[in-house]
């Protein structure tokens, strides 16, 4: 048979005696243009953030541990908690975390040097600590209390100094995420490899494109809406005080418009991870590439149709049916992905990783998460529900069931290439478990509750609901003490865990074809991909496998 | 057997070359996507002023007169010829002619200028009628809020007009402080057609 050339360029066996260095850990502390570096930045700081976050939640299902006020003086002092809780998880967790993959993945995904901006990415991760400092510090001056939605009055009106911390640290978020947005459209789009067209893009990078389109063109519209907050706040301006001729609903509008697309700036980088890691540990191809890569620009395009559903009983009656028609057109695109990736996994010799365990997770907590979203979008439904737990339920369920998962997904998936070490798979294993039914029971319950009328956003509850909240606050005690082995998982695999060598999931994609970390330039030569970035159960495939393994051997051989 | 080892095709350009190729491709589609973006700021604010509108019964509210468009109209014309200023200037430095540049860019910096000084007039001269309104508060806040991209971008043009007096200023720096002026432009003609002209 005749041999198969192996696209690696001209960087085989120049690897052999190169030992892996890993980057000091100061080089992380100070300011740094590398995207492998920034990206880890990215990660630590956003995890922390998810720490600081998660502790909130344990408190405020502890307050919900009775019906009456007892870890908070009072329901004020409540309103902040679950206010920093879900400012700190959307603007301090999720969204920076997301940019910490993409940091890391993407331009070696590419096979490219760097990020097309390398100080433009360093300057939009330093400009997240100082905002961080901002909004935290302002929990301790009087706190903003208005949800992590702001909406005015009660943000006007009502809320301390700390409110306008708030807006000031959102206001930063929100150019940081800009400018590394822009970044990652023309990394995408220029930095490709020549081999590389679109449509042999790893579906990441489609996702990761969708993402920053979201952000460039929604989050100006958070500006927009902030500024006037702060006017409203510091120069005595009525924008959203009808007294002087403002409108409270000009703030829902236009923070929606914002919010709704930040909601999938959350999610599909996470559908885009678990396009990848289904696949590549189901050892199959994605099945229908183009259409989830084009699905992932269909939920960026029709993302921007649907924020009055936020909206539904404030609204003028004739503007509803439109948004609830537009709200269930976005499942149809949501539908394409779920129906890849059952596609992608069935017949495939599944390996029950770390990894694949939170990608399925992924799928089955993200389609009750998109299901109840399909009925929230049903207006006689959602005026049921309201402001209740029902809603409380369905964003967990797509945000801690989607996008968290996904994070773990990832977690698993790229920590190899990240630090050089495998993560320890017995403990994400018990990991998995602990997360999949903590979450499950935490937030489960919380769709009954809600249907039988519990609201939202309150410390004091009609003692009738007991004992469900006991049943979920226990549930969230374990989802909580389940983050703890996680964070052992990270440390002692960093220090012990076993060497992982180049590319330990025998994956297609480039990100793999270079030493794990890989060196500062990524790759020694431009690397040629491999002609399908899924393209697994081919010889060609394994002939290329075989030769990244030989090109990439560790000195002392074994992995 | 198929195959994809296809080598790269050795570049005839030296690698530094290819960098700069690259470096300009990647300024050049960052700086649409930023102005792309950034537009929708002021598109945020527009969308503001057309919703406090349906807090009025009438727009401009009853007993208050609306605002002459004289001099915006003025400051308008300016804030165009001084951007044709830009873009002839932009492409005499690239013809070699760094003298017409530099006169061109002057006149453009000047008119700028003007156009700055007269936004400013009308923010001071808003009338109390006005202020008592959102009429008046919008158009503070929207002219106000382009006067601040105004200005940092004209200080950018003036830094690259004295950079390029030095023979110092890249070009990337000139056709980026060019492009950001048409930014100003557009989005000021946005405001002026909101503020001015739609009742």
């Amino acid at each position: 048979m005749a041999t198969i050339a192996v696209p690696l360029g001209a960087q085989a066996e120049q690897h052999e005696a190169e030992a892996v260095q890993r980057p000091a850990l100061s080089e992380y502390l100070r300011w740094s243009v590398d995207h492998k570096i920034i990206g880890v930045q990215y990660g630590v700081a956003s995890f922390l953030f998810f720490l600081v976050g998660g502790a909130m939640a344990m408190l405020i299902r502890l307050e919900l541990w009775t019906p009456a006020l007892d870890v908070m003086v009072s329901g004020s002092a409540y309103n902040s908690l679950f206010t920093m809780h879900g400012t700190v998880m959307i603007f301090l967790f999720i969204i920076p975390m997301w940019a910490a993959f993409g940091n890391f993945v993407v331009p070696l995904q590419l096979g490219a040097k760097d990020m097309a901006f390398p100080w433009l990415n360093a300057f939009a991760f330093w400009l997240i600590p100082p905002a961080a400092i901002v909004v935290l510090l302002g929990y301790f001056v009087g706190p903003a209390e208005a949800g992590w939605t702001s909406y005015p009055p009660l943000s006007t009106l009502f809320s301390g100094d700390g409110q306008t911390m708030w807006a000031l640290g959102a206001h930063l978020l929100g150019i940081s995420s800009i400018m590394g947005s822009i970044n990652f459209i023309v990394t995408i789009l220029n930095m490709r490899p020549p081999q590389m067209t679109i449509w042999r893009m790893p579906l990441l990078c489609w996702a990761v494109l969708a993402t920053s389109i979201i952000a460039v063109m929604a989050t100006p519209f958070l500006a927009g809406a902030l500024t006037l907050l702060l006017l409203d706040r510091i120069a005595g301006t009525t924008f959203f005080d009808a007294a002087g001729g403002g409108d409270v609903l000009l703030w829902q509008n236009i923070f929606w418009f914002y919010s709704h697309p930040a909601v999938y700036i959350m999610v599909l980088p996470g559908m885009g991870v678990l396009s990848e890691v289904l696949s590549i540990h189901s050892r199959k191809p994605v099945f229908g590439y183009r259409m989830v890569g084009l699905s992932s620009m269909g939920i960026a395009f029709v993302g921007f149709t649907v924020w009055a559903h936020h909206m539904f009983t404030s609204l003028q009656p004739e503007l509803r049916i439109p948004f609830m028609i537009t709200t269930m057109i976005i499942a149809v695109p949501t539908g394409i992905k779920m129906f890849s990736w059952l596609g992608t996994i069935w017949g495939g010799k599944i390996r029950f990783t770390s990894a694949m365990l939170f990608g399925l997770g992924f799928m089955s907590m993200f389609v009750i998460g998109g299901i109840t979203g399909v009925m929230l979008a049903a207006l006689p439904f959602d005026i049921h529900v309201h402001d209740t737990y029902f809603v409380v339920s369905h964003f967990h369920f797509v945000l801690f069931g989607g996008s968290v998962f996904a994070i773990y997904a990832a977690l698993y998936h790229w920590f190899p290439k990240v630090t050089g070490r495998m993560m320890n798979e017995r403990l994400g294993q018990i990991h998995f478990a602990l997360t999949y039914f903590g979450f499950l029971f935490t937030f489960f319950p919380m769709h009954i509750v809600g249907m039988l009328g519990m609201p939202r956003r309150v410390a004091v509850y009609d003692p009738a609901f007991t004992g469900w909240n006991q049943f979920i606050s226990f549930a969230a005690f374990v989802l909580g003490i389940s983050t703890f082995i996680v964070v052992y998982n990270i440390v002692r695999s960093y220090t012990h865990g076993p060497v992982a060598g180049a590319n330990p999931w025998r994956a297609l994609t480039l990100e793999w074809a270079t030493t794990s970390p890989p060196p500062a330039t990524n790759f020694i030569d431009d690397p040629i991909p491999f002609e399908d970035p899924y393209g697994y159960g081919t010889e060609a495939a394994t002939a290329y496998l075989d030769a990244v393994d030989a090109a990439y051997r560790e000195p002392g051989g074994s992995r | 057997m198929t195959t994809s080892a296809i080598r790269r095709p050795d570049k005839a350009k030296p690698g530094d070359e290819r960098a700069a190729a690259l470096r300009l491709k990647n300024n050049r589609l960052g700086m649409t996507i930023f102005q792309i973006s950034w537009i929708m700021a002021f598109i945020a604010l527009a969308v503001v002023n057309w919703q406090l509108r349906f807090s009025y019964g009438q727009w401009p509210p009853l007993g208050v007169a609306p605002f002459d468009p004289l001099l915006p109209t003025v400051a308008t014309l300016a804030l165009l010829l001084s951007g044709a200023l830009v873009m002839r200037g932009w492409r005499a430095l690239r013809g070699g002619e760094p003298g017409r540049f530099r006169a061109r860019w002057r006149g453009a910096l000047g008119l700028g200028a003007l156009f700055l000084l007269l936004v400013v007039y009308e923010f001071f001269t808003v009338s109390e009628a006005a202020l008592a309104t959102q009429y008046g508060i919008t158009l503070r806040l929207m002219t106000s809020f382009h006067f601040v991209h105004a200005l940092a971008i004209s200080l950018l043009l003036l830094r690259v007009y004295r950079q390029a007096g030095r023979g110092k200023a890249g070009a990337w720096a000139v056709e980026g402080s060019a492009k950001l002026w048409y930014f100003v432009i557009i989005a000021w003609l946005l405001f002026y057609v909101v503020l001015y002209w739609i009742r």
